[in-house]
C-alpha cells in the first residue's frame, strides 16, 4: 500500500500547503521558476530529505524523495505529519472536504464524524499546484453540506486552471433552485457529480442511507442537476437489499433519469460499516450475476452507459467484462492467492487492500 | 393531479396496439386500454403503469417532467459542424452499370473533371472548415481515374487537419501500382459496390466475364492485403430481379464485411429511366422484411452474426435517444450542416441524390459553388421542409419520434414536398421498416432475441425488456 501520510518536521504553527520539487527531476529548470508554494530539495541524508522554499524549510522523513516529487502536501507541523493530498504520479487524488454527513448508509466506508475543519483555503492552493490535466476527486462525508464554499472553490479553481477536471461525490440531498447560478458558473464539461441511488423503491433506498425521505429529495435534486446541465455519474452500490431490484432500477433510470452520463454499479468495499454488516450486505456476484446482467442489458438497450466498478474480473461473466474497468485506486489495490497465475490480472482491479482473505466469492479465479 | 403526455397509437396485424409519446417512450396494449384512454376512464392501475413508464408527471419541473423534456430534446438532431465532404473530382467512369447511380460519362469524355481552378477553390474551401477533424469521401465517376486530384486533396487535408480520413468509392476495375499505393495508407478506406454473388454482380454492373473476374480478383487482393474494416461494400438491389440473398450474405461474409446496407436501385440519376414496374415500393418492403428474417435465421444457424445496416440504425433509434447517425432518421434533417457534396464542376449540393437529380435537369438543387460559397438562402428553403414535427400526417403517427424526412427524395419523385405523407415513398419505406422493428423486438423465439441483442450490442434481449400493459 502506498503511504498517504508521511512524517515531517517543520518549523511553523499553522498547517500549510507545499509542493515538493527536486531539480534533478526537472533538468534545465531555473530555481527562479518556482511557485511561491514550492519547496525544493536541498539535501538528502540517511534519515530524511531537506526541502527549502520561500516560507522556510521542511524535513521529510522515511520516504525516498524520488517517490514524492511533484506531490502537494498539506503539512500539519504540530503533529509532525503531512498528507499527500495530490500525488503527482497518481490519477486518483481526492480531497476530503468534511467528515460530516446527514445520511448514515449501512455500508458507509468512512463513517461520518461530528467535527469539521474547513480546509477549502488549503485545497484551493493545492488544486492550483496539481499536475497538468489532472482530475481531482472531491469527497467526504458529504461535501455539499458546505455547498457555498464548495461551489465557490470549484468556480475559482476552474477559472484559474482550465486544464483541471473534478469528480464530486455527493448524496444529492442539498441542492436547491437557488444554486442555479452557482452551478451555471461552472464549466459543466469539467465536473462530474457522482450521485448514489440504490433503488427505485423509496423504502429500500431510504433504509440503505438511513434517512427517511432521502429518496424523494434525491429525485427532485436529480431533476435539478439535469436542468442545470450537470454531468451525473449515477452510483449504485450492489448489496443484498438492492441486488434483486437492479432490473427495476434500470427501468426507472431509462424512464426517469435518462440524462446520466454513466450508471456505475459498484461492488461492496469491505471497510467501515460494510465490514460490520458484511454478512448481511455482501452479494456474491460470482454466484448470482443474473439481476445485475438483466439490469445492465436493459439500461444498455436504452442507450445508457453502464460500468461495473470494483468487480474482480473473474466474477463477471464474459459478455460483461468489457464493462468492468480496473477501478480500485492504486494505493488501495491488492490481489489474492487465487490471482497468482491469472491471465486477466493486467486488466483486473483486484481487491481493496482491506478485503478479507475469506473473500466470499464462490467463483473466484475460475476464469484464470 | 397527474398529467399525461399525449399518446399516439398504431394497430398491428395481431390487433395489438402500439402506443408512443412524443419523446419516443412506447408500450403495447389493447383496444380496451385505448377506449379508457380516449374516454377519460383510466383506472388506477393504468395510471400507475403510465407513471412508472415515464408517460405522466405531477408538476412542471419534477423529475418525470424533466426526464421527458430531456428525452424529447435528445431525440431532436441539432445542426453540427461541417466534418464530412463528398468530392466528385471526375464524372468519367470506366464502367457503365445498367442503372448507374451517379450519372457517369464515358471514360474518354472531356470537360467532366475538376479544372486547376476548381481544385484550388476546393482546397481553399476545405481550408475554411473550422473543426480539427475531417472525413473526405471521393465519389465519381471513378475517382481513381484522377489520382492526381485525390493526392492533392489528401496531402492538403493531412496538413490542415489534426485527424483526416479518406474513403475512395471505387468500382475496383483498374488498379495500377499507383492506385494500390494510394489506397495503402492507414487513413484511406475503400468503399465499393458488391451486388451479391458473381452472377448478380455481372448482370447488374460489369456485364462481361473478364471485367467480373477483374473486379473479384481486385476485391480479393484488397481483402487479403488490408485489415478488416478497411473495405466496405454496398449491394444495390433490383426489386424486379432480386439477388439470391443467401449467396449475397455468403459473399459479404467471405470478404469480412458483416454489416450489409441493402439499397434499392436509386430512383435518381440514370436509374429513374428504368421501369421498375408497379408497386416497386411494396415489393421492396417485402424483400427487405424477408431479408431481415433471413438474417435472423442465418445468424442463429451459423452463430456468426451479420446485420442489415439501416435496420440496425432504426432499431437503435426506436430504443435509444441520440441514435440518429443516419440522415434519413434525423429530425430535423438540416442540409449543408455536417456534410456537403462538391461536384465535378465545383458546385455544392446538399446530398449526392440532390446532385444526381440536378444533373438530369429536373430541378436545380445546387446550393452555391466553391468559388462563391454556400448559398444559405437556398439551404434555408430546403431546411424549412426538413422536419416532421408539424406534418399533418406525421403528427398522428406513432413512429414520428423515430422517423425523419427526405425533402430531396420527395422532390425527385413528385416534384413537390407537400404531398400527404402517407402517399410518399419515404413514408411507405419507414412505416414498413418500423413495423418490422416492432414486430421483431416483440418476438419471443431464441433466434430473434439473439439477433436483436447482437444488433443492439448487448448480451441478452428478451420481451420482458419491453413494456406491455393490459
Ligand atoms: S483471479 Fe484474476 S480476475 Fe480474479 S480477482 Fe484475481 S486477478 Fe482478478
Ligand atoms: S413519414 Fe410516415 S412513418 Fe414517418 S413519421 Fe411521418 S407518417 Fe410516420
Amino acid at each position: 500500500m502506498i503511504p498517504l501520510r508521511i512524517k515531517v518536521e517543520a518549523n511553523a504553527e499553522q498547517p500549510f500547503v507545499v509542493r515538493l520539487r527536486s531539480f534533478e527531476a526537472m533538468p534545465g529548470t531555473e530555481r527562479g521558476a518556482c511557485h511561491p508554494h514550492d519547496v525544493c530539495l536541498e539535501a538528502v541524508d540517511a534519515n530524511g530529505a531537506e526541502y527549502v522554499g520561500e516560507g522556510g524549510s521542511l524535513r521529510i522523513l522515511g520516504i525516498d524523495p524520488s517517490e514524492i516529487d511533484g506531490d502537494v502536501l498539506l503539512v500539519n507541523p504540530q503533529r509532525g505529519t503531512a498528507d499527500r493530498i495530490i500525488r503527482s504520479s497518481s490519477p486518483h487524488n481526492t480531497l476530503l472536504v468534511t467528515e460530516r454527513c446527514d445520511q448514515l448508509c449501512v455500508m458507509c466506508s468512512q463513517p461520518p464524524k461530528k467535527q469539521h475543519v474547513d480546509l477549502f483555503e488549503h485545497f484551493a492552493i493545492a488544486a492550483m499546484l496539481a499536475p497538468e490535466g489532472a482530475t481531482i476527486g472531491i469527497s467526504g462525508g458529504e461535501p455539499t453540506l458546505f455547498k457555498d464554499q464548495l461551489l465557490g472553490f470549484l468556480a475559482r479553481v476552474m477559472r484559474a486552471r482550465e486544464d483541471l477536471h473534478f469528480h464530486v461525490l455527493t448524496n444529492g440531498q442539498h441542492f436547491d433552485d437557488a444554486d442555479r447560478e452557482a452551478m451555471h458558473a461552472l464549466d459543466r464539461s469539467r465536473v462530474v457529480w457522482g450521485v448514489p441511488l440504490y433503488s427505485a423503491e423509496p423504502d429500500v433506498h431510504d433504509e440503505i442511507v438511513g434517512k427517511p425521505g432521502a429518496h424523494e429529495k434525491l429525485l427532485s435534486n436529480l431533476a435539478f442537476l439535469c436542468r442545470v446541465g450537470a454531468q451525473v455519474e449515477l452510483r449504485t452500490v450492489l448489496m443484498r437489499p438492492n441486488a434483486d431490484g437492479l432490473p427495476r432500477l434500470a427501468r426507472f433510470l431509462a424512464a426517469s433519469v435518462p440524462f446520466i452520463q454513466t450508471w456505475a454499479i459498484m461492488q461492496l468495499e469491505n471497510i467501515g460499516y460494510a465490514r460490520q454488516n458484511w454478512s448481511r450486505l455482501f452479494h456474491d456476484s460470482s454466484s448470482n450475476f443474473s439481476p445485475i446482467a438483466r439490469g445492465i442489458d436493459f439500461a444498455r438497450s436504452r442507450g445508457i452507459d453502464v460500468q461495473l466498478y470494483n468487480f474482480p474480473l473473474c466474477t463477471v461473466p464474459l459478455p460483461y467484462r468489457n464493462l468492468a474497468p480496473s477501478t480500485i485506486s492504486d494505493w488501495k489495490r491488492t490481489y489474492l492467492e487465487a490471482c497468482r497465475d491469472c491471465r486477466l490480472r493486467n486488466h483486473c482491479g483486484g481487491f481493496f487492500e482491506w478485503h478479507p482473505k475469506e473473500h466470499g466469492y464462490a467463483g473466484l479465479g475460475r476464469a484464470a | 393531479m397527474t398529467n399525461l403526455w399525449p399518446l399516439r397509437f398504431r394497430e398491428f396485424a395481431d390487433r395489438s396496439l402500439l402506443f408512443a409519446d412524443d419523446a419516443g417512450g412506447f408500450f403495447k396494449s389493447d383496444a380496451s386500454f385505448l377506449d379508457r384512454y380516449a374516454s377519460d376512464g383510466l383506472t388506477s392501475s393504468d395510471k400507475e403503469f403510465l407513471r412508472d413508464s415515464g408517460h405522466s408527471y405531477d408538476k412542471q419541473f419534477d423529475l418525470p417532467w424533466t426526464s421527458f423534456a430531456y428525452r424529447w430534446a435528445r431525440r431532436q438532431s441539432k445542426p453540427q459542424d461541417l466534418n464530412y465532404v463528398i468530392l466528385v473530382p471526375t464524372l468519367r467512369c470506366n464502367l457503365a452499370c445498367g442503372y448507374c447511380q451517379v450519372s457517369r460519362v464515358a471514360e474518354t469524355a472531356r470537360g467532366f473533371d475538376w479544372s486547376d481552378e476548381t481544385l484550388k477553390a476546393v482546397l481553399a474551401f476545405l481550408k475554411t472548415i473550422e473543426g480539427s477533424e475531417i472525413k473526405i469521401e471521393f465519389q465519381g465517376g471513378e475517382p481513381l481515374l484522377r489520382l492526381d486530384l485525390l493526392e492533392a486533396v489528401r496531402d492538403f487535408c493531412r496538413a490542415r487537419f489534426s485527424s483526416a480520413q479518406f474513403v475512395v468509392c471505387t468500382n475496383l476495375q483498374h488498379l495500377d501500382e499507383a492506385a494500390w499505393a494510394f489506397l495503402e495508407a492507414d487513413d484511406t478506406f475503400i468503399s465499393t459496390s458488391l451486388d451479391g454473388d458473381r452472377e448478380t454482380h455481372e448482370r447488374q454492373r460489369t456485364h462481361d466475364r473478364a471485367r467480373t473476374t477483374t473486379f473479384f480478383s481486385n476485391l480479393e487482393a484488397a481483402v487479403a492485403r488490408y485489415p478488416e474494416g478497411k473495405i466496405s461494400a454496398l449491394p444495390t438491389v433490383d426489386v424486379t430481379a432480386p439477388p439470391d440473398f443467401e449467396a449475397l450474405l455468403e459473399s459479404y461474409e467471405k470478404y469480412g464485411i458483416r454489416s450489409v446496407y441493402l439499397r434499392p436501385i436509386n430512383h435518381q440519376g440514370f436509374a429513374r429511366k428504368l421501369d421498375q414496374g408497379e408497386n416497386a415500393l411494396a415489393r421492396w418492403n417485402e424483400l427487405h422484411a424477408d431479408f431481415i428474417d433471413l438474417l435472423i435465421e442465418r445468424n442463429h444457424r451459423t452463430g456468426r452474426f451479420m446485420e442489415e445496416y439501416y435496420f440496425s440504425q432504426c432499431l437503435k433509434r426506436v430504443l435509444h435517444f441520440g441514435a440518429d447517425n443516419h440522415v434519413d432518421i434525423r429530425n430535423p434533417n438540416f442540409f449543408a450542416a455536417d456534410y456537403i457534396v462538391v461536384d465535378h464542376d465545383g458546385r455544392f449540393y446538399p446530398t449526392d441524390e440532390a446532385r444526381m437529380l440536378s444533373r438530369i435537369g429536373r430541378i436545380d438543387l445546387s446550393i452555391g459553388d466553391v468559388t462563391s460559397g454556400i448559398d444559405r438562402s437556398k439551404v434555408q428553403t430546403l431546411n424549412s421542409g426538413a422536419f416532421n414535427h408539424f406534418d399533418p400526417d406525421c403528427i398522428h403517427c406513432a413512429y414520428q419520434p423515430f422517423c425523419g424526412t427526405d425533402v430531396v427524395d420527395d422532390i425527385s419523385r413528385y416534384g413537390r414536398i407537400d404531398l400527404p405523407r402517407y402517399e410518399t415513398s419515404f413514408c411507405g419505406r419507414h412505416l414498413a421498416i418500423f413495423d418490422k422493428v416492432f414486430e421483431v423486438i416483440y418476438r419471443q423465439d431464441e433466434a430473434s432475441k439473439a439477433s436483436v441483442a447482437t444488433w443492439l450490442g448487448i448480451a441478452d434481449w428478451d420481451i420482458s425488456m419491453l413494456a406491455v400493459h393490459s
